[in-house]
C-alpha cells in the first residue's frame, strides 16, 4: 500500500515559508530532484490528459447500470404488455437487447471520448459529460476525503478510481476514473500533504525565522510538524485487522441481507412464484393453511416456526454473505492524523477519514451482540444533509465490524483518549419516561382496541391488545432502564437502548447546537429534556431533572464558546 | 487526535466555578413582534377562505353535476375546515406570545412552545451562514425570519421567526461581525 519516499530534507539555509513551498515543489516535481521514482509526480502539467483505455469499461458499465435502473421501471409495463418470457428469443427482443447492449457500449467510449482531465498548479480540473458538460475544478486543499475504488475488472490491469470531495455539499464530488494505482496513491499522497500544509498555515500565520536552525527544531515549529506529518503519511500503522471469522459473526449479529437483497430486487417476483410452487409442489398451501381450520393450531404454529426458521438460517447465510462481500480483508489503519478503512471482496474500497473530524463515537450492541459479546463500533464524521449514502459505504461513518470488547475499548481509547464507555457512573432517566408514553401514546389505542372486542365479544382483539400494551410497556421499561447520560471533563457519553446497548461517545465542544425540553408537566416535576446537535446528527436524553439538564447544557455551552475549537 | 485548536493571541484560562459559567436560566428573554401572531391567524383565516371558497364554489357551480353523497357532505366540510382552522388559529394566538429569543456575547436563543416548551441555543461560532427570509405576508406586515445555519444540518436550523425587519436585520449583521464567525 505504502510508497517508500525518500527522506528529502534541504539544508535549512532558506527561511521557513520558503521552505514549505520547497518541500512541496519537492514533492509535486518529483522528476526534479534525485527521486528514483518519476511515476510519483502528481502534476500532469498544462496538457489535459485522457484516462487509461480500461476506463471505457468502466463507463459502459456505468451507463449500462444507470440505464438499467430506469429500465427496471418499465418492466413491470413491459412484461404486462407484451409476455416477454414467452418471446424471449424473438428477434425483436434481440434486436432491441442488441441495440441497448451496443448503444451502451458507444455510450462508454463516447463518454471516455469526452473526458479530460489534468492536475494542473494544485488543482484538479476535469471536464466531463456528455450532453451536458461540465467542468470541475477542485483546489488540491480544499479537498477532504480521497477514496480509492478498485472496481474487480481494474485490478488485473493496476487501475484505480480516485474519488475526491469536498467538505460542502454532497455533489461537489469529483471522479479520476481510471489512473494508475501508483498515480493514485501519489495523488492521495498529495492531496493530504497539501491539507495539512493549509491547516498548519491557517494555524500558525507567522513563521518564526528565529528558529529557522536545525538546532532549535525541538520547538513543534511549522517545519517541524509539517515534517512530522508528512513522515508520518508513508508509514501507516495497522489498528485493527478482522478475519473471516468476525466478519461471519458480523454477518450473522447483523442483518447484512440487504447488500444481496438489494442487488437482486428484480427478480423478487419470480422467486416468490417459485417458492410458492415449490411449497404447493410438497403438498402445502398456504392459503389452505390459513383459510380452512383443517389443522390444529397448534400444528399451524408447527408449520410457521419451522418456515420461520428455514427463512431465518437462509437470511442468516445471505447476511454472512453481504458481510463477507463488504467487509473482506477488512484493515482500519492510521497514518497521521486519519484513519483509512479498506476492505471488499470484489471492489477494494477505501474510505480515508481524518481523526480531528469524527463528531462521535458509537459503539452498538444488539442482543446476540452480547451474547456473543462483540461491539460494532462507528466512528462519526459530519454527515452532508440529503447525502442518502449506503450506511457502509458511506465515508461519514466509518464501520469497524464486530470487535471485542476489548478491542472497542482499545479503539475507543486510541480515538478519543481517556474515553471510558462502561466505566461511567450513569444519570439515569425518570420513570415518568414510561408512564408518559404508555399515557400519550399508546394508552388510546389500546383502550379502543379492547371496548372493540369487548363489545363485539372477541375475545382474540382483547387479549392481543393486551399483549401488545405488556409487551409496548415492558419495551419502554427496558429503554427507560438503559437510557442514561454521564459526563466527565472531557467528553459527555450517552448509553441507550432496549435489549442491545448502545454507547455514544462526544467531545462537547464539538456541540452546533444545545436544545433544552420541557413540556408543563415535566416542569411541575422538575424535569427536562437535553438534546445536543452534532454535525453526525442529534442525541437526546429525554426526562432528567431539570438541575442536571442545566447545569450540563451550560457547560456544554461554556466548552463550546471559551474553547472555540473547531469542530472539524 | 491532532489538537487543531485556533489558538489565540492572548489566551487566558482561568479557573472557573460552576457558579460563574454563564446560565442559560438567567437569560433576558425578549418577545418577537406582535404582529406574528395577528399575521399567523390571519394566514390561518385566509387559508380557511379558500379552501371553503373552493368547496362552495365546487358545490355551487352549474356546469356539471355532482353526486349525491358529495352534495350532502358540503355542510361537513366546510364545518370541518372552520373546525381545524380554528384551532389551529387558537394554537397560535397563545403559543405565539411565547416565542421569546435572548442574545448573549456568545450565542443566541431561542424559546417556544406551548405545552412542551423548548430553549435552544446556538453558539456563534457554530454558524455557517445566515438567512433573512421574508415571505409575501411578512414584507407586507413589515416581518422578516432569521434564519441561522449551523453544521447540525436542515433538520437543526435555528429559526426566529416574526422579528421586525429592522431587528433581523441587525441580528444578522451582530452575527456576521462577530469574530467567531468564519472560524469554523
Amino acid at each position: 500500500m505504502t510508497i517508500s519516499e525518500t527522506p528529502s530534507h534541504q539544508a535549512p539555509t532558506l527561511n521557513q515559508s520558503k521552505e514549505l513551498k520547497e518541500d512541496t515543489a519537492l514533492k509535486s516535481h518529483g522528476q526534479d530532484a534525485n527521486m528514483e521514482e518519476p511515476k510519483l509526480k502528481v502534476e500532469t502539467g498544462d496538457e489535459w490528459q485522457r484516462l487509461s483505455l480500461i476506463s471505457i469499461l468502466y463507463f459502459t458499465i456505468r451507463n449500462f447500470t444507470n440505464s438499467a435502473q430506469v429500465l427496471i421501471y418499465t418492466i413491470p409495463a413491459l412484461a404486462i404488455s407484451f409476455n416477454i418470457w414467452d418471446n424471449l428469443l424473438s428477434p425483436e427482443v434481440l434486436i432491441g437487447a442488441g441495440i441497448l447492449f451496443l448503444s451502451t457500449s458507444v455510450s462508454g467510449v463516447i463518454s471516455f471520448l469526452m473526458y479530460k482531465f489534468r492536475v494542473h498548479n494544485q488543482h484538479v480540473e476535469i471536464h466531463h459529460g456528455v450532453f451536458q458538460r461540465r467542468y470541475t475544478n477542485l483546489p488540491l486543499w480544499r479537498i477532504q476525503n480521497v477514496k480509492i475504488e478498485r472496481p474487480f475488472y481494474y485490478r488485473p490491469f493496476g487501475y484505480a478510481l480516485v474519488v475526491l470531495d469536498t467538505a460542502g455539499s454532497g455533489k461537489e464530488e469529483a471522479k479520476i476514473v481510471a489512473v494508475p494505482e501508483d498515480y493514485a496513491e501519489a495523488l492521495k499522497k498529495q492531496v493530504l500533504y497539501e491539507k495539512a500544509l493549509h491547516d498548519e498555515g491557517d494555524l500558525d500565520c507567522l513563521p518564526n525565522e528565529d528558529l529557522s536552525d536545525e538546532q532549535s527544531s525541538s520547538f513543534p515549529t511549522p517545519r517541524t510538524r509539517t515534517k512530522a506529518i508528512d513522515s508520518s503519511h508513508s508509514n501507516e500503522e495497522v489498528l485493527n485487522r478482522r478475519s473471516v471469522k468476525d466478519i461471519i459473526i458480523h454477518g450473522i449479529t447483523n442483518n447484512r441481507v440487504w447488500i444481496i437483497l438489494g442487488a437482486a430486487a428484480p427478480f423478487y417476483d419470480d422467486v416468490f412464484g417459485l417458492v410458492s410452487e415449490w411449497l404447493a409442489d410438497k403438498g402445502l398451501q398456504l392459503n389452505q393453511l390459513v383459510g380452512e381450520q383443517t389443522v390444529a393450531w397448534w400444528q399451524f404454529g408447527l408449520y410457521a416456526f419451522v418456515i420461520l426458521m428455514m427463512l431465518m438460517a437462509l437470511v442468516a447465510l445471505l447476511s454472512v454473505g453481504g458481510a463477507l462481500f463488504t467487509f473482506y480483508g477488512y484493515t482500519l489503519s492510521r497514518t497521521g492524523d486519519r484513519y483509512i478503512r479498506r476492505s471488499g471482496l470484489l471492489n477494494k474500497l477505501e474510505v480515508s477519514m481524518r481523526a480531528s473530524r469524527i463528531q462521535m463515537i458509537t459503539a452498538k450492541q444488539d442482543w446476540l451482540d452480547k451474547i456473543l459479546k462483540r461491539v460494532n463500533l462507528y466512528f462519526e464524521q459530519n454527515s452532508t444533509a440529503g447525502q442518502q449514502m449506503q450506511e457502509l459505504m458511506s465515508p461519514n461513518k466509518l464501520i469497524v465490524p464486530s470487535v471485542t470488547e476489548d478491542e472497542a475499548f482499545a479503539l475507543s481509547q486510541e480515538v478519543m483518549p481517556g474515553c471510558d464507555l462502561r466505566g461511567q457512573d450513569y444519570q439515569t432517566i425518570s420513570k415518568r419516561f414510561i408512564t408518559f408514553w404508555l399515557l400519550a401514546g399508546w394508552t388510546l389505542p389500546f383502550i379502543t382496541f379492547f371496548t372493540i372486542g369487548a363489545v363485539s365479544s372477541h375475545l382474540d382483539i382483547m387479549l392481543g391488545s393486551l399483549v401488545v400494551f405488556s409487551a409496548v410497556s415492558l419495551l419502554l421499561t427496558l429503554r427507560w432502564w438503559r437510557w442514561g447520560i454521564a459526563y466527565d471533563s472531557k467528553y459527555v457519553y450517552i448509553r441507550r437502548g432496549r435489549i442491545g446497548i448502545d454507547y455514544q461517545c462526544f467531545e462537547p465542544y464539538k456541540a452546533q447546537q444545545v436544545i433544552v425540553k420541557q413540556s408543563v408537566f415535566m416542569k411541575r416535576r422538575k424535569q427536562a429534556t437535553v438534546k445536543f446537535v452534532l454535525a453526525s446528527g442529534a442525541v437526546t436524553v429525554p426526562f432528567l431533572p431539570e438541575d442536571y439538564v442545566n447545569k450540563l447544557a451550560d457547560s456544554v455551552l461554556f466548552e463550546v464558546e471559551s474553547t472555540r475549537r473547531s469542530w472539524m | 487526535m491532532t489538537i487543531s485548536a485556533q489558538q489565540e493571541t492572548v489566551f487566558s484560562n482561568n479557573q472557573l466555578s460552576v457558579e460563574e459559567i454563564p446560565s442559560l436560566q438567567t437569560l433576558a428573554l425578549l418577545p418577537i413582534s406582535k404582529k406574528y401572531r395577528t399575521l399567523n391567524i390571519l394566514s390561518i383565516g385566509l387559508i380557511a377562505l379558500v379552501l371553503i371558497g373552493i368547496a362552495s364554489a365546487l358545490r355551487f357551480q352549474s356546469f356539471w353535476s355532482l353526486p349525491e353523497g358529495l352534495l350532502q357532505a358540503y355542510p361537513y366540510v366546510v364545518a370541518g375546515i372552520v373546525a381545524v382552522g380554528s384551532l389551529w388559529a387558537l394554537y397560535h394566538f397563545f403559543a405565539d406570545v411565547r416565542i421569546f429569543y435572548a442574545i448573549r456575547e456568545q450565542d443566541i436563543s431561542k424559546q417556544s412552545g406551548l405545552i412542551f416548551r423548548k430553549l435552544s441555543c446556538q453558539p456563534i461560532l457554530r454558524v455557517q451562514h445566515v438567512e433573512v427570509n421574508r415571505g409575501p405576508l411578512d414584507r407586507w406586515a413589515g416581518l422578516a425570519s432569521l434564519q441561522v445555519f449551523s453544521a447540525g444540518g436542515e433538520m437543526h436550523t435555528f429559526e426566529i421567526p416574526g422579528l421586525s425587519i429592522e431587528r433581523a436585520e441587525q441580528l444578522r449583521e451582530f452575527i456576521l461581525a462577530h469574530k467567531d464567525i468564519g472560524a469554523r
